[in-house]
């Protein structure tokens, strides 16, 4: 079975944000919510500062922490490693949120879909057609597209990215294009002490 | 809010049951290739890039992926509109009242008729859809070429003439398919701005990431390219061209330039005498000196033994030089140290810039092309755009960068430095022709014709006097201030906007612009969405939006060429119009349709064509006006183009990479001399009263030294001030857009005025110090965040800083518009091409609180504090 998994190629990225509106795109996400967000940070003193951007996304943990806390079993785990919520089963009560060490769940603000993307409350057709897939009150999160993956397309953050930063495919392929470049890029994830094993890399 | 789920339906929006148009990007003024997904119930939820364009492959910049939410903006003009509030400002309620379509434009005509009828120059158009220059050329209809509108001087307005003299193109880039050394001075090419953003990040970094290509980038603040360079190199704002000429220094003094190419390719070794112009024979022919025979021969002559660059000459007793010779006798003061003292770059640095660069341009080396042609290969290209460019010697500054990039021959060579072409129109169109005395017609006019010169003037921005430049429209201001001073016998009353934000745009105090909309007597405004502009609209003439109209342009693509094609996805949501359509009615009613459509004819190119040609009497739809562009460039009928959405390819590659063989270009450019000499001539015989405040020196064959006038402001002003987008917010309209205002005020470098650290504590202040700053020409209130990514003299002021609250808009105030602090005189503008200058000198005073007026909890601050308390809030970031 498929391991799905992404990497970030911190060389190639620009910081630029396509990613983060293509996921808002994507899945109609309400103002304030990211799925997906690209960090900025400044390192260094003058004339040698430097900074990095840092794209951040749910990480697919394989022992992932939100799903071992999550009560009601609305978080688990697909057979092609993609980390999922099922908001019939999730009851708000933000214990992934709490035990997530990567900041990646998102509590679903009722507030936010009536105030809509402009804030004064005109929900726009677009918000029409797409906020019907979200409850609110449940906490949501990053799920690799997992649609479009089941059809063999990429996610819509990575196929928009200008750089082609963000690299996704099956992990247990030893040739797909995210192994190779862990491989030979020494790919690391994010806080490794936590013990998560997740799914994200990133190159330098 | 609908919330039952649909089990077993897609979700994600571009799985949802609908369909795919190709078609192309506006969210800035280029033309990425992009798809739009339509659903069944005909709502566009998800626009994605086009894989099969090659220039963006796919891609999509943030903005492009955002042009949903400019479709679905609420705010939308959604019908004709009048003014009933007589009461005019920015921010103020213009209290519109809906009118038909057919009264909108009556009136319209109407008003601009009235001011035609009595003096055609009274009209003041603003139009800035650059994609599509039938709309843009309008006022050509009636002999207007009065310009109220930023493009121009606010992006290029030297780069564009220089790039039209050295590679007959309107803009330039380094090819990034073979370049292995990329300087980027004071742009963001590659990186977060300028041409075709998405698609060039794209090509630039698979040359970063496949090829290692090394970048190294010049300027005053860490930008997201210098963050990506392997080096940045920190410089003293609008010093770039010492650092260009202390390059030059060093590559001529240790011998690495290029000199085949120098004395084949260019008019380097062109003679030049004591008064500046070539020595000429009297058919108007140049010399060259040939060494071998020690004496001077015609530049054609075959028996030309060996051509001199360098020495001192003379023919029949007149003293001359090789114009290469010229230069290096300027260069002989630009000493990497003396240089590093006005840029603060240090000495070592720009010699070592200067070695790497040539070494990695490889000169000697070729390559074979497919086309069967052997060209120089040279895989080093300096590139630069409004950061270095923008400056009082704009000339000499952009002839300054081609020139480090001619010293090593890469000039629209395989890796090197290119000329990047507007829109040639027609795909087998070579864009350079061979000119007089063996070289390049020079083509400083990218943007079409320019006034000739008049005294008093027809322009009301003085445009009868740049004949080598672009419109500077900040000096309608400058007259405005003192109409007889310049002679201008008009005022202008109406102004014709569409698409353009001048309000906002343009430099110089906007209260004195205020005042000068408030002496207009009818302004429309052509437009989708409320802007800081049409606050001051008398009338509203709403148009359709890009995805609910056609249109077919090619707009400076690097890399590629083609036609970007355009058609509606859907239907207009509102009761709107095209701009065709709007410019149509209105040219009918005021009588001036056949005029208009002689101007299409000639500024889309259809003239000679007659089976594409707009017959006078008739009035055309955007469709119809699309389709005739499409079959221009390659004959494809309109089903072609709606089903591949684009005719865009690889460039062609003659017309890439050198497509001026066998004509010289211009190292010396003695154009400059001779129209500065005739308008001299002009200005005299027509006793033009401010002649001698001319800034006449401005004129140079090549660059010079002088110290542009900003840096010698009053030393209380102890710091220079620049202002930056980046790729979030590159060119026109994005923070009324919930999308990108939600990523940009979360990034620090748009949440403060950006100051080094240590200045910042030598000046007592720290992060989120209040403080107001003051230009000698005006003043921004703002809050300081401290970066180590700024050259200790620089304060850097995001663009997302600089918006006006208006009426029904979601852009925020953020305490003034760094353009106020700008000059709008002569004395800053660069005379022979218009471009202003666009840094200036400030000193910064600490604050204890806001000013009441920033008090009302709608500021930018206020956003960035409300998204800081919502982190860790029931989860939201």
């Amino acid at each position: 079975m498929a391991r799905m998994g992404m990497v970030f190629d911190l060389k190639a990225c620009i910081g630029c944000n396509a990613c983060v509106i293509a996921c808002k795109q994507e899945n109609s996400l309400p103002d304030g919510v990211f799925f997906t967000k690209t960090l900025s940070e400044e390192y260094g003193v003058f004339p040698m500062a430097n900074r990095v951007f840092i794209p951040t996304i749910c990480n697919h943990c394989e022992d992932a922490p939100c799903e071992k806390v999550c009560p009601t079993g609305a978080t688990y785990t697909r057979d092609d490693g993609i980390v999922m919520v099922d908001d019939d089963k999730c009851i708000g009560c933000s214990s992934c949120s709490v035990a997530c060490p990567y900041d990646q769940r998102t509590q679903m603000d009722a507030d936010n879909f009536l105030k809509g993307l402009f804030g004064k409350g005109d929900i726009t057709p677009f918000e029409e057609d797409g906020y019907g897939r979200y409850t609110p009150g449940t906490v949501t999160k990053c799920d690799f597209c997992s649609q479009r993956v089941d059809v063999g397309l990429d996610p819509a953050c990575v196929v928009t990215c200008p750089t082609n930063a963000r690299i996704f495919g099956d992990l247990d392929d030893e040739q797909s294009a995210p192994s190779k470049m862990i491989r030979e890029r020494h790919g690391r994830p994010p806080l490794p002490e936590k013990n998560t094993k997740p799914k994200v890399f990133y190159v330098n | 809010m609908a919330t039952a789920k649909s089990k077993g339906q897609p979700t994600a929006n571009s799985l949802k049951s609908g369909r795919w148009v190709a078609s192309s990007c506006k969210m800035c003024l280029h033309s990425c290739g992009n798809l739009i997904h339509v659903t069944d119930d005909g709502i566009i939820n998800k626009i994605e890039g086009n894989p099969t364009n090659p220039s963006n492959n796919g891609k999509l910049c943030p903005k492009g992926n955002a042009a949903i939410m400019r479709h679905y903006d609420p705010a939308r003009f959604k019908q004709p509109m009048r003014r009933t509030n007589p009461e005019k400002g920015t921010g103020v309620d213009p209290m519109w009242e809906p009118i038909s379509w057919d009264e909108a434009l009556d009136i319209t005509a109407k008003e601009i008729k009235k001011s035609m009828d009595e003096d055609p120059r009274k009209i003041l158009p603003s139009i800035e859809d650059f994609q599509k220059f039938n709309i843009w050329a309008w006022p050509l209809s009636f002999g207007n070429f009065n310009f109220y509108q930023s493009g121009g001087t606010m992006c290029g307005g030297a780069y564009h003439p220089i790039n039209g003299f050295i590679h007959s193109a309107f803009g330039c880039a380094n090819d990034a398919k073979y370049c292995n050394y990329w300087i980027n001075n004071g742009t963001g090419d590659g990186f977060s701005s300028h041409l075709h953003a998405a698609a060039q990040a794209n090509w630039v970094a698979k040359a970063r990431t496949e090829r290692n290509m090394r970048v190294v980038s010049i300027e005053p603040r860490l930008s997201i390219g210098s963050a990506k360079a392997e080096e940045w190199i920190p410089i003293r704002p609008a010093t770039d061209r010492h650092f260009a000429m202390g390059m030059s220094h060093v590559m001529i003094k240790e011998g690495l330039c290029d000199y085949k190419f120098l004395k084949r390719d260019t008019n380097s070794p062109y003679l030049v005498g004591e008064d500046g112009l070539f020595i000429r024979d009297e058919n108007r022919q140049c010399y060259i000196w040939d060494a071998q025979n020690d004496c001077a021969k015609l530049w054609n002559d075959k028996s030309i033994g060996k051509i001199a660059l360098e020495g001192n000459y003379e023919i029949d007793g007149k003293a001359c030089r090789p114009a290469f010779q010229v230069y290096k006798d300027i260069l002989e003061e630009c000493t990497p140290e003396a240089m590093s003292e006005i840029t603060t770059v240090p000495a070592e640095t720009i010699s070592r810039i200067a070695r790497e660069f040539a070494e990695a341009a490889q000169v000697g080396a070729t390559m074979k092309l497919e086309d069967g042609r052997t060209v120089p290969f040279r895989p080093a290209g300096y590139n630069y755009y409004r950061g270095a460019q923008g400056h009082k010697h704009g000339a000499q500054t952009n002839h300054a960068f081609k020139l480090v990039n001619m010293l090593m021959g890469n000039i629209d060579a395989p890796g090197g430095h290119m000329g990047v072409v507007l829109d040639t129109k027609e795909v087998d169109i070579n864009h350079c022709v061979p000119g007089e005395s063996g070289m390049l017609t020079p083509n400083p006019h990218q943007l079409g014709p320019t006034p000739p010169f008049a005294y008093p003037p027809n322009t009301y921005h003085l445009m009868d006097y740049f004949p080598l430049g672009v419109n500077p429209p900040h000096f309608n201001l400058l007259v405005h201030d003192d109409p007889a001073h310049f002679g201008v016998e008009f005022t202008p009353d109406v102004i014709v906007n569409c698409h353009s934000n001048p309000v906002w745009a343009m430099q110089g105090p906007r209260t004195k612009w205020f005042d000068f909309l408030r002496s207009m007597r009818f302004i429309v405004c052509v437009d989708l969405i409320p802007t800081e502009m049409t606050d001051w609209a008398d009338i509203i003439l709403p148009s359709s939006d890009v995805l609910e109209t056609w249109n077919c342009t090619m707009i400076e693509p690097p890399h590629t060429e083609g036609q970007s094609f355009r058609q509606p996805a859907v239907p207009p949501l509102h009761d709107t119009k095209s701009e065709e359509d709007i410019f149509y009615e209105i040219s009918e009613r005021m009588g001036i349709l056949e005029a208009y459509n002689n101007v299409v004819n000639l500024t889309l190119g259809f003239e000679g064509h007659p089976e594409l040609m707009l017959e006078l009497d008739k009035k055309y739809t955007d469709k119809e006006i699309a389709e005739r562009k499409g079959k221009l460039w390659n004959g494809e009928d309109i089903d072609w183009y709606m089903e591949r959405g684009h005719s865009v390819t690889e460039k062609r590659l003659d017309k890439w990479y050198r497509p001026w063989e066998g004509s010289r270009l211009h190292f010396y450019i003695e154009d400059m001399l001779v129209e500065r000499d005739k308008l001299k001539q002009n200005m005299e015989d027509a006793n033009v009263p401010f002649r001698d405040e001319w800034e006449w020196d401005d004129y140079q064959a090549l660059p010079s030294t002088t110290l542009d006038p900003v840096h010698e402001e009053p030393p209380e002003y102890n710091l220079y001030a620049i202002t930056f987008k980046d790729i979030q917010i590159n060119f026109g309209e994005s923070l009324s857009n919930p999308w990108l205002k939600d990523i940009v005020y979360r990034d620090p470098v748009h949440t403060g005025l950006l100051l080094n650290p240590k200045t910042a504590a030598a000046e007592g202040l720290e992060q989120g110090s209040i403080v107001f700053v003051e230009s000698p020409y005006g003043h921004v209130y703002g809050r300081i965040n401290v970066s180590e990514g700024m050259h200790p003299e620089t304060l850097g002021i995001s663009n997302a800083l600089s918006r006006m609250k208006s009426k029904d808009s979601g852009v925020l105030p953020a305490g003034g518009h760094f353009n106020d602090m700008l000059p709008y005189d002569l004395r800053n503008t660069d005379a022979a091409t218009g471009q202003p200058e666009t840094v200036c000198k400030v000193k910064i005073t600490k604050l204890d609180d806001w000013p009441e007026f920033l008090k009302d909890g709608h500021t930018v601050y206020d956003l960035i504090a409300k998204n800081e308390q919502a982190k860790g809030k029931g989860g939201q970031h």
